[in-house]
């Protein structure tokens, strides 16, 4: 574990000597409008994800097919995912150290992890049985499981991810 | 005009969240997440007016079955919006973001529940693809307006 740490701090330390990296930190309208750019992208991506938990649920677009649901919100939740993670990392780039130190930004990137986890398991798992109840306004315990981990997941990376500038806990 | 604002800064409450070093910091962030709500709740029957999203369903389901959502978070966005402005009501009446928002917004809901309401609940074949395709995309114009500008008021105030 301290040697993962020790790694991490020498890229974010090597990235932050980078001469675009200082650039990029150095620019008065650089980081306020890529931020911007990232809470768009976030819309795009969190609003598809977050349609298709409601449905996992059973709470929303009950009368449209699971299976529909899904393959129609993918290539949305795919653009909204390329957007904001290359907005984000240039953000992370542009001022490494900021955010090394930082325990909510490490919060937001765990619950991202987690989340992303949580859809494998669904895929992986509860699919298998989708033609059971995909047109079903119900769905099983493990459908209803992985939306609701979903929504509350996804909503913990946007709340982290705009604390992330408060940097409270700091040592 | 400026006095309103003030008076409204000068409310017990605004200073209580003003001089609290995390309620408003958590009410931005919740702010922020029923604003993804209402992105997914306005984006699924934007995406349909565009033949996309949920083309195999019929308009009219799909905006009534977003329809409720659409509502919450839109309640969800003034009940974490207005303890925000209350808070900083001085600095906001001076920050040509927040009245760029404010008309944003104004044209926003107004479009949403006359012009957008009306082309996304019509009975099937009413409106042509073309009328469609525009209510969507001056849908999509104007909420994504209000989002930049709301998130420049932090910024630049």
């Amino acid at each position: 574990m301290s040697e993962l740490v020790a790694a991490l701090r020498s890229l974010f330390e090597t990235v932050n000597e980078f001469e675009s990296s200082i650039a990029l930190r150095e620019s008065a309208y650089v980081f306020p409008w890529v931020v911007v750019a990232h809470v768009v992208s976030m819309c795009l991506f969190a609003g598809t994800i977050l349609m298709m938990d409601l449905r996992l649920l059973g709470v929303g677009y009950i009368q449209t097919p699971m299976s529909q649901v899904q393959r129609r919100l993918f290539p949305w939740q795919i653009a909204g995912m390329t957007l904001a993670t290359i907005t984000g990392l240039t953000l992370v780039y542009g001022n490494p150290m900021n955010y090394f130190a930082n325990i909510i930004f490490w919060t937001k990137m765990l619950s991202m992890g987690i989340a992303g986890l949580n859809a494998l398991a669904f895929h992986f798992i509860t699919e298998y049985t989708l033609v059971q109840w995909d047109t079903s306004p119900t769905p099983p315990f493990g459908a209803k499981l992985a939306g609701g981990l979903s929504i509350a997941l996804w909503a913990n990376v946007i709340l982290a991810g705009r604390l992330i500038p408060y940097n409270w806990f700091q040592n | 005009m400026y006095d309103y604002f003030a008076a409204i800064a000068s409310w017990p409450v605004s200073r209580a969240i003003n001089e609290s070093s995390w309620i408003f910091a958590l009410i931005q962030a919740l702010h922020l997440v029923a604003l993804a709500f209402l992105a997914g709740a306005l984006l699924v029957v934007d995406l349909r007016l565009l033949g996309k999203g949920f083309s195999q369903q019929p308009l009219a389901r799909v905006a009534r079955d977003a329809r409720p959502w659409l509502v919450a978070s839109i309640i969800g966005m003034i009940l974490t919006g207005v303890p925000q402005f209350i808070s900083l009501a001085t600095k906001e009446f001076e920050s040509p973001y927040f009245w760029n928002k404010m008309y944003f917004l104004v044209a926003a809901l107004l479009f949403t529940f006359t012009i957008r309401q009306r082309v996304t609940f019509a009975p099937e074949g009413k409106f042509g693809p073309g009328i469609a395709k525009a209510v969507a995309l001056i849908s999509i114009a104007l909420w994504t307006g209000v989002a930049i500008e709301g998130r420049l008021i932090g910024f630049f105030s």
